[in-house]
């Protein structure tokens, strides 16, 4: 069985970096990160599906979703009101609200966690607003260490081509406007984008990740995902009884969606709704 | 003037500035009558003729309303609480205290980073890691930490109110008794307090006086930390 520990390496010097509710763990935890564009959410997608169709347990968690901090970061993001230090802080909670009460159980358990965005997108967008980035890797040294991390290199030009030049729906502060770089939000965002990479770049070699060149062909990307993840799975937790797809085949369903919802996001308006309905 | 200083690295936004104003921190456990005792300053203090800005806890733009909903729940961590706290603190620092420092104004703070601290120690948290969170806070000018064993302090809780919850740690403590839970919740943050006291050289003022017997000695150490204001 494989030990997870909490990463010491983010901590400098003693060895507090551990979390109140560390032990030792037979489940696994695997991360992807990249830019938007980079097609590590759609990697780490299809890796599910694999994982799932060979009968595994897998918990999916993603960045800032906590149920209990992600309404409080979504409102002050509507209304601009997060600065660099505010923004660093909220988004620590939602990570350590989700390490307690997703990751840590799920790890427990001997579950395959799978991880879209980690510790790495705070450090890269925290250091790109000006952030002590020291500091963000301390506050950040109670997270668990992935078993693997899988970086997914992409130049700008290809990722912004993915995404669409025209995105409509893109954010204030998904564009790093927050940050005064231009006041059109395409220029603000290529800027911004340009400077996570180069934190990214950094990064993979301060903590050893995993890069995947994500211009290859989507199947070629999954073919090395998988060759990373096939050794780390052995007596991994399995579902109990029969396969998730057999169980459903049995109950007459079948489909390629019928295991795996797609994943609506909020939109600002799902969320003034929301406000409003609770008044 | 005085320049401002940070417990760890100076955050983005700020630098170690001089400014007119001054940050004076009261500090000390739930039902020791800080909030009387801050009206109470207020009051004099602009009767004096000083513009004053108070400060208190869940009262940022940011992150206020977002603590009260995670505290309605029940899987709320030590991390995550810690985190929020820390959200909170550090948007009225940024967007009301130190404004309000650089204009030259008196900032009465109620509570500030050593009651979160001592809350996070008491359920668990390491202090290496706190004291790394809470580095780019403000150096107060003065902190004024009223002092009261649990014994003394019973009695002001039970003559205003009932026993909270949270005041009473039983987010954490198991064991059905709320007065056995308040006795130990209490006692074990009144320790981390005056742990922190010795650390950050507190001012100590005895707090199982009358009101107007803390009120007065407090009007000393405030009127000590301004009397060089404004005349640089």
């Amino acid at each position: 069985m494989a030990t997870l520990q909490s990463n010491h390496a983010y901590s400098m010097g003693e060895r507090y970096g551990q979390h109140p509710d560390d032990g030792e763990y037979p489940g696994r935890l695997i991360i992807v990160e990249g830019i938007d564009g980079s097609g590590k959410s759609t990697q780490v997608d299809l890796l599910q599906k694999w994982l799932r169709s060979r009968n595994l347990v897998t918990v999916f968690t993603e960045w800032n979703s906590s149920p209990i901090v992600k309404r409080t970061t979504k409102q002050a993001k509507v209304n601009e009101l997060l600065t660099p230090m505010s923004f660093s802080l909220i988004h620590a909670a939602d990570f350590a609200s989700r390490v307690h009460a997703q990751i840590l159980p799920a790890l427990r358990a001997g579950a395959i966690v799978l991880a879209d965005r980690y510790v790495y997108t705070a450090f890269a967008r925290d250091a790109t607003r000006g952030v002590n980035r020291d500091w963000v890797r301390r506050i950040y040294s109670f997270a668990v260490q992935p078993t693997l991390a899988l970086y997914f290199r992409v130049p700008l030009d290809v990722s912004i081509e993915r995404i669409g030049s025209g995105r409509a729906d893109m954010k204030f502060y998904e564009a790093g406007q927050d940050m005064g770089f231009s006041n059109n939000r395409q220029e603000s965002f290529r800027i911004f984008q340009n400077k996570l990479l180069d934190e990214y770049e950094g990064m993979t070699e301060e903590f050893g990740l995993i890069t995947i060149d994500a211009t290859l062909p989507i199947a070629v990307q999954q073919q090395q995902v998988r060759r990373y993840v096939e050794p780390l799975i052995e007596d991994s937790m399995e579902v109990g009884g029969q396969s998730v797809p057999e169980a459903l085949g049995h109950a007459g369903l079948s489909g390629r969606y019928i295991t795996d919802p797609p994943r609506r996001r909020l939109t600002e308006q799902d969320i003034l709704r929301l406000e409003r309905s609770r008044d | 003037m005085k320049t401002m200083s940070f417990y760890g690295h100076t955050p983005p936004g700020m630098g170690e500035e001089p400014v007119p104003g001054r940050i004076i921190v009261v500090e000390g456990t739930d039902g020791v009558g800080r909030s009387t005792q801050i009206a109470m300053l207020q009051e004099w203090l602009e009767a004096e003729g000083y513009a004053v800005l108070v400060s208190g806890f869940r009262r940022s733009e940011v992150a206020a309303s977002g603590i009260d909903r995670a505290m309605r729940g029940n899987t709320l961590d030590a991390l995550t609480l810690n985190l929020l706290y820390a959200t909170d603190f550090w948007d009225r620092m940024e967007r009301s205290i130190v404004p309000a420092l650089r204009t030259g104004m008196v900032a009465l703070v109620d509570r500030y980073i050593f009651s979160i601290i001592a809350r996070a120690r008491v359920r668990g948290v390491p202090l290496g890691w706190l004291n790394d969170v809470f580095e780019f806070a403000l150096v107060p000018d003065r902190v004024l930490f009223l002092d009261v064993d649990v014994e003394h302090l019973l009695p002001r809780v039970l003559s205003v109110r009932q026993m909270d919850h949270w005041e009473s740690g039983e987010d954490f403590l198991r064991g059905p008794d709320l007065y056995d839970n308040f006795i130990r919740y209490q006692a074990a943050l009144i320790k981390e307090f005056r742990g922190l006291a010795k650390q950050h050289n507190f001012v100590m003022v005895d707090a199982r006086g009358t009101v107007g017997e803390v009120f007065r000695t407090l009007q000393g150490e405030v009127r000590e930390a301004l009397k060089d204001m404004g005349s640089e």
